[in-house]
């Protein structure tokens, strides 16, 4: 069912993407990721030393500190503070660095639709860049119903408001091997397996759901290349400047 | 990378953006096939038998990265190491910092890791030279030796239970004073040789510390508390730290000359520019740069402006492009 969005994407397309690691100098990890216009800022802080009275001691936990781009911290923002607290928990290797915390700053720059993955992205990127040892890298797209049932993918604000029902979805990224030939063999399955986070608003049906997964794991091939292109040159750069 | 915070003309960025290029050219090429990202997994050789270092993990049975880095093999031991990481301590480093607070028997300094470092009591040299046991009268007197806010540099003792542990044992650690505490990213001081260093000419001290503080201040000579007359042997009493009642006389005594002073801001200023540039900060090059700026006969804070930090780009990759034809 053709659907006329109004910047005129298809449906399976995203906005364009834009990611740049090591903003702040202060942060020890710092990424901002623009998918569109919406944009947001993450920085991470740590690991330092103890945890909250409620964290268990025998593992390294995770602080999030959301902040809106306007107004008080309402409930709103608890709720995606904890959402982003339960997905990098899964994510990090918490047994390295017991009894510490890391915490990771979330400032949302522009709201314009799918503001929660693009935050798990932010963060994503900064964790790396801060050097905290990661089991996989997350890849976070949100996925909506119309009214017509179409599915759209990376809504914008107007389309999230408009749409029955919206899921925001995170896959782990792929595991690729450095030697080329593998990943090669591997043509069978080179999509991940699992799903980290699923976070719906609205009704929508099963069938839908089922869809949307499906459509949000094929893309996430994309955005897994995108970030993954992020993460290299740099590097190289890096070590031949500081001689 | 981080990106450099000049305001930079059009000419000095293509001047700037040559100098970095060519020493780009001139460094030994990283091997690109070993840079892994997250979740990559990282060919090993499985008769061997393989130590999983740091940043390496075991998924089913093939040895997944965990940072982004370069993979680094020694021997049977294969870990990644990243390129732009924070301090990470060895035993025997030399670090600079600064008390945060005075404990039971120990300071606790901030040395810009994830945990505080303890200065134990028991692993400083007494005021006096004598070795002995400490009592209770030293630890009430902790307070006039380190205070909150003084810079410390010691060396790395090790991980004890209860965390990092330094000592000053020797008289060339302790406390810095008239001077200047410089921070910069740890990755650009390498480990070396000699950390300690004295600019004679200019009658300045420059201690590079491994956690990225380097200290820049006035000459102080080290003295053997061993081999020196007990002149001013204190009585063993209840001392307040007198920092605000500091005579005349004390205060001249402590006076530091006008020259030296300006050389200490010019050193601080040689070191800010290094590493806004990101360059790996050592004596040769801190010497180069102050040589240079004296050379232009340039005003102290006109070090920090945009032009200078291109010259010292240029002359850098000059040098070192000297360097590779002279082997």
């Amino acid at each position: 069912m053709e659907m006329d969005r109004p910047d005129g994407r298809s449906p399976n397309q995203l906005r364009p993407l834009a990611c740049s690691r090591s903003v702040l100098h202060r942060a020890h990890g710092s990424a901002t990721w623009a998918q569109g216009e919406t944009k947001v800022l993450a920085a991470v802080y740590g690991p330092k030393a103890g945890t909250k009275k409620n964290e268990n001691p025998e593992k390294a936990s995770i602080e999030i500190i959301w902040k809106p781009n306007t107004g008080h911290i309402g409930q709103a923002d608890r709720e995606y503070e904890m959402i982003l607290k339960k997905t990098f928990e899964s994510i990090c290797i918490r047994t390295i660095y017991p009894n510490t915390t890391t915490s990771i700053v979330v400032q949302v720059v522009h709201d314009d639709g799918a503001l929660l993955p693009c935050a798990i992205n932010a963060a994503c990127a900064a964790l790396v860049d801060a050097g905290i040892p990661l089991r996989h890298l997350a890849v976070a797209i949100c996925c909506s119903v119309t009214d017509n049932n179409c599915i759209i993918l990376d809504p914008s604000k107007q389309e999230e408001e408009k749409a029955k029902a919206f899921a925001y979805l995170v896959f782990p990224n792929t595991t690729v091997s450095v030697v080329p030939e593998k990943s090669l063999q591997a043509g069978s399955d080179p999509m991940a397996h699992g799903i980290i986070t699923s976070v719906t608003h609205g009704a929508m049906s099963v069938d839908d759901y089922l869809h949307c997964l499906e459509r949000g794991r094929a893309t996430t091939q994309r955005l897994s290349e995108f970030l993954r292109k992020n993460m290299e040159p740099k590097s190289t750069r890096e070590a031949s400047k500081a001689g | 990378m981080r990106e450099i915070q000049l305001q930079l003309s059009q000419t000095q960025k293509v001047r700037l953006q040559k100098a970095l290029e060519h020493l780009e050219s001139l460094s030994s090429k990283v091997n690109s096939d070993a840079s892994v990202t997250i979740a990559d997994s990282i060919p090993v050789n499985h008769e061997d038998g393989v130590l999983k270092g740091h940043g390496t993990a075991d998924l089913e049975g093939e040895v997944v990265a965990t940072l982004c880095g370069v993979v680094e093999r020694v021997n049977k031991l294969v870990y990644v190491r990243t390129l732009r990481s924070r301090y990470k301590p060895e035993v025997g480093d030399i670090v600079i910092g600064r008390v945060i607070e005075v404990a039971q028997k120990r300071w606790r300094l901030d040395i810009n890791y994830s945990q505080n470092a303890y200065l134990m009591l028991s692993a400083m040299n007494m005021p006096d030279g004598v070795q002995r046991r400490r009592t209770a009268l030293d630890e009430l007197n902790m307070r006039c030796i380190f205070e909150e806010a003084d810079v410390i540099c010691a060396e790395v003792r090790g991980f004890q239970q209860d965390g990092l542990h330094l000592q000053a044992r020797s008289q060339k650690y302790g406390k810095l004073s008239t001077g200047q505490l410089i921070t910069v990213t740890p990755y650009l001081v390498k480990r070396q040789k000699q950390h300690f260093h004295h600019l004679e000419q200019y009658g300045i001290d420059l201690i590079i510390g491994c956690n990225g503080f380097i200290w820049v201040g006035e000459h102080v000579e080290v003295r053997d508390d061993m081999v020196e007359d007990q002149v001013s042997q204190s009585d063993p009493q209840v001392l307040i730290p007198n920092k605000n009642s500091v005579s005349l006389e004390e205060q001249e005594k402590n006076y530091t000359a006008l020259e030296t002073r300006k050389h200490i801001c010019r050193a601080a200023n040689a070191v800010r520019v290094l590493s806004t540039l990101g360059f790996i900060i050592t004596l040769e090059i801190i010497k180069g740069v102050i040589d240079l700026s004296l050379s232009m006969n340039l005003d102290i804070h006109d070090m920090l402006g945009s032009e200078f930090c291109v010259l010292v780009a240029e002359k850098e990759a000059e040098r070192r492009s000297s360097n590779k034809k002279k082997r």
